[in-house]
């Protein structure tokens, strides 16, 4: 899942972006309001973590920008501001949530996962697929009641193919959604780490979950 | 006084009204008093000559008589409002008198020939009398119509008639209690009326008053609308919603305030409270942890000057903060401040020059002054481009000592350097990339240089160069 996190205040942007990172999201960052406004708008994000007040563009005037381009990326405020009016004004402009400053951590994660379900139509925080289990509030997986160990990188993709169960994914929104730009670019990396994950998740007496549709992508599911 | 506006105007009217009808009742009671009088003794008088013409002596018998008509007139027999007469001669023999006064004597007036005599009023039978006195040569009887000159009288006769003046009291009374009455009158009906003009005239008071009522903190935006006020009170409404305008204003900044200090404090709190709770998400190795307790420690740094920048201010509002005056030399003082951000200067290679001439004194509160100082040093340090540079003269300007301040590659606007001095203005309204700048600096500033007697400017100059001017009276 893929993140940008727009925050002038340093010491906030740097812990969130780590926090965020471990938490095996891909994260970009930004402290300006006009860069974060192209970011926002020259990549898919899958939940856009936004500040209010910004040097070169202010909070809400992106907001309306992402929105009035179309976009329906999940944004969530982050803001000192904690008066009705600016609540309600944030929300009006099309934000999907709010959280005031300052916040817990482990909130602003819970919320951010909230707003990835709901962008994946997926209400339960813990999903099945055939015998394969994923909770994605703790981050673990089993198969037929074994637990499996993912790396980071590994769940990341994963719990992207899971929240699309049965759609078939191409490589680039793969790439998009995993990856950010700190990311080593390797056009083949997708693969790899698809083969990666096979190896962890597929056991050879039982059908395949993760299928290779030719020329298209990549499908988690029961049905070839 | 604190006496009511409605008794105030309601005493006055009575106190008013009762003068100005003592006045004008009794102007009105002398004027009709002395014509009934005046009539009264005229009509006596006219009896008095008709009497003294129907007298007549007969120089042949040396008799005085008095026709029988006139003594037949009906005011001489009228019992219950009697008129009295009497004749003397010269010598005060009684010669005639009228029947009503018995044996009684009237007191015989003295005066010259021909003249009536009005006499001082007085009582006879417990009647009260006006009376007129004449004394007259009486014409002779029997050449009445001879043409010669008639030989005269040498007789002196003296007549005097009295008139029963009890009616003519009884009007004084009447007229007396009749303006009593009339004036109670118009007394209390003109306290009626003004009563109930004073009432309705103090209702948009009232309806004003109901208004104000209504305010508090949380209304302020209202304004007294009290309609069809009369125009004395209109000043007053206007004034009122004038002082609602300033106070308005006034919590509105406030308010404002108060919503910049949360704003302010809330960020570094969560910059903190997210650098602990992500350090602490899993086991890390101990430069990790180093390395977010040192970012914790700079957060703090700044929370905490910036919360003492807010006790100065709130201090200096409160008029609690005390100054010690004593000769300051300002080149040390400013030496001093710059210690404390050399090192940041140094990492962002701009230079500072102290060219102040080392005697510039001024009396003037060591610790402010270094407050005041401070914060425009570091303002200037943060605001300076890469490798630019800061400096420092000073002017002596008649009774006072003006400090320049100034640096390189200042980014603002004419419009915007006019802000600088507000509380939590910053260029871009959020704070500047170089690091938390909380926007109260230079409002302390220009707080503290007031309460210490001076003043401070700031103005930009050609090619990004800002400069603030500190003037600072000499002599405390």
């Amino acid at each position: 899942m893929r993140l940008l996190v727009i925050e002038d205040y340093p010491p906030l942007q740097q812990s969130l972006t780590k926090g965020l990172r471990e938490a095996d999201f891909a994260v970009d960052s930004t402290r300006d309001g006009k860069e974060g406004l192209w970011y926002a708008t020259s990549n898919e994000y899958d939940v856009i973590i936004l500040d209010l007040m910004l040097p070169g563009m202010n909070g809400l005037d992106i907001l309306k920008k992402i929105r009035a381009k179309g976009l329906k990326t999940h944004v969530l405020i982050l803001t000192a501001k904690d008066t009705v009016e600016d609540r309600v004004a944030g929300l009006n402009f099309g934000a999907d949530d709010y959280l005031i400053k300052p916040f817990a951590f482990e909130e602003l994660l819970a919320r951010v996962r909230a707003l990835l379900r709901r962008k994946y139509r997926e209400k339960n925080p813990s999903i099945r697929i055939k015998d394969l289990r994923i909770d994605f509030a703790a981050q673990r997986l089993w198969r037929g009641g074994e637990e499996i160990q993912l790396t980071a990188r590994e769940y990341a993709l994963l719990e992207y193919l899971a929240m699309r169960a049965g759609e078939t994914i191409s490589r680039a929104d793969i790439w998009e959604h995993v990856y950010d730009f700190n990311s080593s670019a390797s056009s083949n990396v997708v693969d790899v780490y698809i083969g990666y994950l096979r190896k962890k998740i597929e056991r050879p007496n039982k059908p395949a979950l993760i299928h290779t549709v030719r020329g298209r992508g990549y499908r988690l599911g029961a049905q070839p | 006084m604190t006496r009511s506006l409605r008794s105030r105007f309601l005493t006055g009217t009575i106190v008013g009204m009762i003068l100005l009808l003592t006045v004008f009742s009794l102007i009105i009671y002398i004027v009709i008093r002395s014509t009934l009088i005046k009539q009264f003794d005229r009509s006596l008088a006219s009896i008095t000559q008709v009497l003294a013409a129907s007298i007549e002596h007969d120089l042949d018998d040396n008799k005085i008589e008095l026709e029988f008509e006139v003594q037949q007139m009906p005011e001489f027999h009228n019992v219950e409002h009697p008129t009295y007469y009497q004749l003397w001669t010269d010598d005060s023999d009684v010669l005639a008198r009228s029947p009503l006064l018995g044996t009684n004597d009237l007191v015989r007036p003295e005066g010259s020939p021909n003249k009536l005599v009005f006499m001082q009023p007085f009582e006879k039978n417990g009647i009260p009398l006006r009376a007129v006195g004449l004394t007259f040569v009486p014409r002779n009887a029997d050449n009445e119509e001879a043409d010669a000159p008639l030989p005269t009288s040498e007789q002196f006769l003296t007549l005097m008639v009295a008139r029963d003046a009890s009616d003519l009291l009884g009007q004084f009374t009447f007229l007396r209690w009749l303006l009593l009455i009339a004036s109670a009158a118009v007394i209390i009906l003109s306290l009626l009326i003004a009563a109930i003009i004073v009432r309705k005239g103090l209702n948009p008071l009232n309806a004003i008053a109901t208004e104000i009522a209504t305010i508090t903190e949380d209304n302020l935006t209202m304004r007294i609308t009290a309609e069809h006020v009369p125009e004395e009170i209109i000043p007053i409404k206007n004034r009122l919603n004038e002082l609602m305008s300033r106070l308005e204003a006034s919590f509105n900044r406030e308010r404002q305030f108060n919503a910049d200090v949360a704003h302010e404090l809330r960020t570094p709190l969560a910059g903190i409270r997210s650098t602990i709770e992500v350090a602490l998400t899993r086991t890390r190795e101990s430069a990790e942890y180093q390395q977010a307790m040192s970012e914790c420690l700079e957060i703090t740094k700044t929370m905490q000057s910036m919360v003492s920048n807010l006790l100065i201010l709130a201090g200096l509002d409160a008029q609690q903060t005390s100054f010690d005056t004593e000769p300051v030399k300002i080149v040390e003082v400013i030496d001093s401040c710059w210690n404390s951000f050399s090192e940041k200067a140094r990492k962002r290679d701009v230079t500072f020059d102290n060219r102040l001439d080392p005697d510039t004194t001024c009396e003037t509160d060591r610790q402010n002054l270094s407050i005041i100082l401070s914060n425009i040093l570091e303002n200037a340090v943060v605001y300076t481009d890469k490798g630019g540079n800061i400096w420092a003269t000073a002017s002596r300007k008649d009774d006072a000592v003006e400090i320049s301040i100034s640096n390189t590659g200042c980014q603002l606007t004419t419009d915007q350097v006019a802000h600088v001095f507000d509380c939590f203005w910053q260029a871009d309204s959020a704070r500047s990339s170089a690091g938390i700048h909380s926007g109260l600096g230079l409002a302390l500033v220009r707080k503290l240089t007031v309460a210490l007697g001076g003043h401070v400017a700031a103005e930009l100059q050609s090619e990004g160069i800002f400069t603030i001017r500190l003037n600072l009276p000499i002599k405390s």
